[in-house]
């Protein structure tokens, strides 16, 4: 019976530690290798680098951020994420802050979960830049189509979320506020997001070049489709 | 099979999205049994708080000395090693980090030379700590941008103004301080607050010796920190029972904001009707008691009505006492609603700041006035206890957590539906004043839709705004290189910015303007969004920076010059709903012509700033155009040599001093005092630095261009000359 019970607790606690690896492994890998590498037979996507926009909370900022094929332009205050699904790095974030006053704004770029590149400014409209992956001389063209995914909420909480066309799918572990930007993508997209049993509420808005075309509120998953 | 076609001809992955949201639900439950369990644990033993600051002692002639933190640690004995099971964390703030870690907060060991830098307060357990831990980025430790060269020699890792990573001599990124004494470092208790001050030295072992190559440093902590630490406390009491933090209602704290802002800089919770705040002071060579901070404190939270207070100045080492006497059990309510263009029909503003203004508690407004109608006819004597922001759709506000709702769903009701005072901003717009009514209901509140309003609706709102169209001649960069152009304008003769481009200007040698001149010459074309001539009667002046590389890595400083344009009248605001007026034209001269130029800088060398205090600063302008302004640094130490530094430029700039009036003592101001524009100006030169590189022979051999820009012959800015300038009296 020692013998039985000793088992099931081996059994359990191998499996918690499994279970706990493989979130964690999920939680930091933001996507290195693409999630199609380890369901269906889809290829590999190009590393994701994702990039955060911290500092003082509240300050407004507009930001710029280009990869080797494309750019977006959007305005918000921080904190925010940032992740370009189906990037081409090198990719660069150019940042504004647009009061005056000294609060902190500050640029990181994020490969994994290691800070790839740093720039902070307290000045009034000052500018920081950051960039990854190797050196961008130049602007990309504005996105077409432009899609963007705005997870407004729950704020500060962390969440994973698979974004996909239909050719390839994304593993994102970011937190809200979190913007995701689909480069190029093959036919429509739909997202997604997994919170934990416990989640509050996604709060969740998709725009396709500038006009909202979906908008969901659901926990503690949430899944939004272009229509 | 992977796809699947709905109905309506969308084909998603189905299959692909169910299989995925299985596999991650047992790793979530797993994850999430282990984070709660944690922090559960955590927050039964821990009832004391430490709140960590850092005092900076940089070495001397650089323009910043960056260091990136992930986080702080203590411990009650000093010989454990990293993987104790009793180290007490306090993780960067919100906002810059959260678990699991992967962000930085990036400190400035020379803005904290004069005030300390507030890093966080976190709960620990009561107890004797014997030893703290800074823990640096290991992968990025820090950064160091100096001032550019005085003197030979000039190596080609000699340049200034630009980003140096730093190496650790030590080895590695943790940097400690031990006290094993009585007493140890701190020793919190409980339901107590207790500061621990880190003062954060950097020596230089070694510069670099190649290009782009790291400075070896030595980091020392010391605590308390060898002088004076810059900092009073603000206590006070709370009357009455809040309700319990729940799902519904936030927990009830008091906030010290910079005064006439809505910058936190310390929150303290209410615990057994009590708090207690740890600010910074500024002191110096000021009067009896030093130069003085002016706070406001909000107290929010706990469904009690909201309470507010404007404090006379606090200096270092005083306390001062605030007592609030706020309702207790108030019903809750949101406001909700939208913010959109009033010029553009539709076009959502995104990321608008709201904010919820009342009087301070001994101000009460003389009938027929409201503390709402007070306080959209004076905001400046009001203060903010709640702030929204808007979404990417104009939505306000922006989602909570379950155990922190938004600020703007947990709002008090008045009574009698009475009203508060709601200001509206957003960069390049009108600010805007309304009153606004929560609701308990699913409505989303009411506001009115000006200042003036005296009708309620859904509080969906819209904001004025004119346009600045103009050219600004530049020199194309080389072939294959890009030059990227950013538009700010500000209030005409003062540096308050009011609006910039969303996205700089990209400009190529083929993707560049014509105008005719005279004499005809490439330029740029830019529209700028800005305020309306009913906010900015003055107009506004314009200049136009660069968003520079340095050897394909981000620059820091600009190597062009700055274009300037003065007194650019503002336009009116819109004369009906999407009806915008027509912009108002901006053409800067061909002597602005943005070129490649390189850096430079100039400090203000031994003589630094004469008789500066903690509210003197200096600002650099051209042609009547202020561009930025630094404070003075190192005014509080022993032996102050009142410092300043600008990376500008190679050009000709005008520097005068920019003051703050010394607060009163023990008198609390209507308003945020204003600074004050010194009429004397010093004129200073930075000249250019050598041409390195490129096919000729070069005075700074072994640097490769381009470096911050490249000139049309193929050379570029050598190493960068700086210049010192004392500023008198």
């Amino acid at each position: 019976m020692a013998s039985r019970a000793m088992r099931c607790l081996v059994r359990i606690l191998s499996m918690s530690a499994l279970g706990a690896a493989l979130a964690f492994s999920v939680a930091a890998c933001n996507n290195q290798t693409g999630f199609s590498g380890s369901v269906g037979n889809t290829p590999n996507g190009p590393a994701l680098a994702s990039y955060e926009i911290l500092g003082t909370v509240g300050t407004p900022f507009t930001a710029t951020v280009s990869d080797a094929r494309s750019s977006w332009t959007l305005q918000g205050n921080v904190p925010l994420s940032i992740v370009i699904c189906n990037n081409v790095l090198p990719a660069r974030i150019i940042a504004t802050k647009t009061t005056s006053n000294s609060n902190l704004l500050s640029l990181e770029a994020i490969i994994g979960t290691r800070v790839a590149d740093l720039q902070s400014t307290s000045a009034s409209f000052g500018t920081v830049s950051v960039q990854v992956g190797g050196t961008l001389n130049s602007i990309a063209s504005p996105a077409s189509p432009d899609l963007r995914i705005f997870v407004a909420g729950p704020a500060d909480q962390r969440y994973n979320a698979l974004v996909e066309d239909i050719t390839t799918g994304w593993v994102i572990s970011s937190r809200a506020p979190n913007l995701i930007l689909f480069d190029s993508p093959d036919g429509k997209v739909d997202a997604t997001l997994f919170g934990a049993p416990a989640f509050p509420t996604f709060t969740v808005n998709m725009t396709l070049d500038g006009a909202v075309v979906a908008a969901v509120v659901h926990g503690p998953n949430a899944t939004i489709r272009e229509p | 099979m992977l796809t699947q076609i709905f109905f309506d001809g969308f084909r998603v992955k189905d299959f692909f999205v169910h299989r995925t949201a299985g596999s991650l639900i047992a790793p979530f439950v797993t994850l999430i049994c282990v984070l709660l369990a944690g922090v559960g644990s955590a927050r039964a033993a821990n009832t004391a708080q430490v709140e960590v600051g850092f005092v900076g002692v940089p070495p001397t002639n650089f323009q910043n000395v960056l260091l990136n933190v992930q986080s702080v640690r203590i411990n009650r004995n000093a010989a454990v090693g990293p993987a104790n099971g009793g180290w007490e964390t306090i993780p960067v703030p919100p906002g810059i980090g959260n678990s699991p870690q992967n962000a930085d907060l990036q400190i400035d060991l020379n803005t904290s030379q004069n005030l300390p830098q507030l890093f966080n307060t976190a709960d620990v357990r009561p107890d004797t700590y014997e030893i703290a831990e800074v823990q640096l980025d290991p992968n990025n430790p820090g950064t160091l941008i100096p001032d550019c060269p005085l003197a030979p020699p000039l190596s080609a890792t000699a340049d200034g103004c630009i980003n140096y990573p730093i190496q650790l001599a030590a080895g590695t990124n943790v940097i400690s301080v031990s006290n094993t004494g009585p007493g140890g470092l701190i020793a919190p208790e409980k339901g107590k607050l207790v500061e621990l001050f880190l003062q954060v030295s950097m020596m230089i072992n070694k510069a670099p010796t190649t290009a782009g190559g790291a400075y070896t440093v030595t980091i020392k902590l010391a605590s308390p920190p060898t002088n004076p630490v810059q900092l009073g406390t603000v206590t006070g009491s709370v009357s009455g029972s809040p309700t319990a933090p729940t799902t519904r209602v936030q927990p009830l704290t008091v906030t010290a904001e910079a005064i006439g802002t809505n910058t936190p800089i310390a929150t303290a919770p209410v615990q057994n009707g009590k708090f207690n705040l740890a600010l910074p002071a500024a002191g110096g060579p000021t009067g009896a008691y030093g130069f003085g901070t002016l706070y406001d404190l909000a107290l929010v939270g706990g469904a009690d009505t909201y309470q507010a207070a404007r404090l006379p100045p606090l200096y270092p080492g005083q306390s001062l006492s605030q007592n609030f006497t706020p309702k207790v059990g108030q019903t809750l309510g949101y406001i909700t609603g939208t913010i959109s263009d009033n010029c553009v029909a539709t076009k959502p503003v995104v990321g608008a700041t709201l904010q919820l203004l009342i009087p301070p508690d001994d101000i009460t407004p003389t009938p027929p006035a409201t503390p709402a109608t007070f306080c959209i006819d004076s905001p400046e004597q009001c203060i903010a206890v709640a702030t929204a922001n808007t979404d990417d759709a104009g939505n306000f506000p922006l989602p909570g957590t379950l155990a922190i709702p938004a600020a703007f769903d947990n709002v008090p009701v008045l009574p009698k539906k009475a009203a508060y005072a709601m200001e509206i901003t957003a960069p390049g717009y009108d600010p805007l004043f309304v009153q606004a009514i929560p609701s308990s209901g699913k409505t989303g509140g009411t506001c009115t839709t000006s200042a003036t309003g005296a009708t309620f609706d859904a509080c969906d709102l819209a904001l004025n705004t004119g346009y600045i169209s103009g050219t600004i001649p530049i020199t194309p960069p080389n072939p294959g290189q890009t030059t990227l152009v950013q538009v700010f304008a500000e209030d005409h003769g003062t540096n308050n910015i009011e609006s910039a481009l969303p996205m700089p200007l990209a400009v190529t040698n083929s993707h560049v303007g014509s105008c005719p001149g005279p004499p005809p010459h490439s330029c740029v074309s830019f529209t700028l969004n800005v305020p309306t001539s009913d906010v900015v009667p003055s107009g506004f002046d314009l200049f136009a920076t660069t968003i520079d590389l340095y050897q394909g890595v981000t620059d820091p400083f600009q190597g062009h010059t700055i274009a300037v344009l003065a007194d650019v009248p503002a336009s009116a605001k819109p004369s009906a709903p999407g009806v915008c007026s027509p912009p108002t034209t901006a053409t800067f001269p061909i002597d602005q012509t943005i070129d490649c130029v390189g850096h430079g800088s100039v400090t203000g060398g031994p003589s630094g700033v004469a008789n500066a205090n903690l509210g003197t600063s200096v600002v650099l302008s051209k042609d009547n155009v202020l561009i930025t302004n630094a404070p003075v640094q190192n005014v509080t130490t022993e032996n102050p040599n009142n410092s300043y530094a600008f990376c500008a430029p190679a050009d000709t700039y005008n520097l005068q001093r920019l003051q703050l009036p010394v607060p009163t003592f023990s008198v609390v101001p209507s308003s945020a005092p204003t600074p004050v524009l010194d009429t004397n100006t010093v004129t200073v030169t930075i000249p250019p630095p050598p041409p390195a590189g490129g096919p000729s022979s070069a005075p700074t051999p072994g640097i490769k261009c381009p470096t911050t820009c490249e000139y049309p012959d193929g050379t570029c800015p050598g190493i960068c000359n700086d210049v010192i300038k004392p500023i008198p009296e």
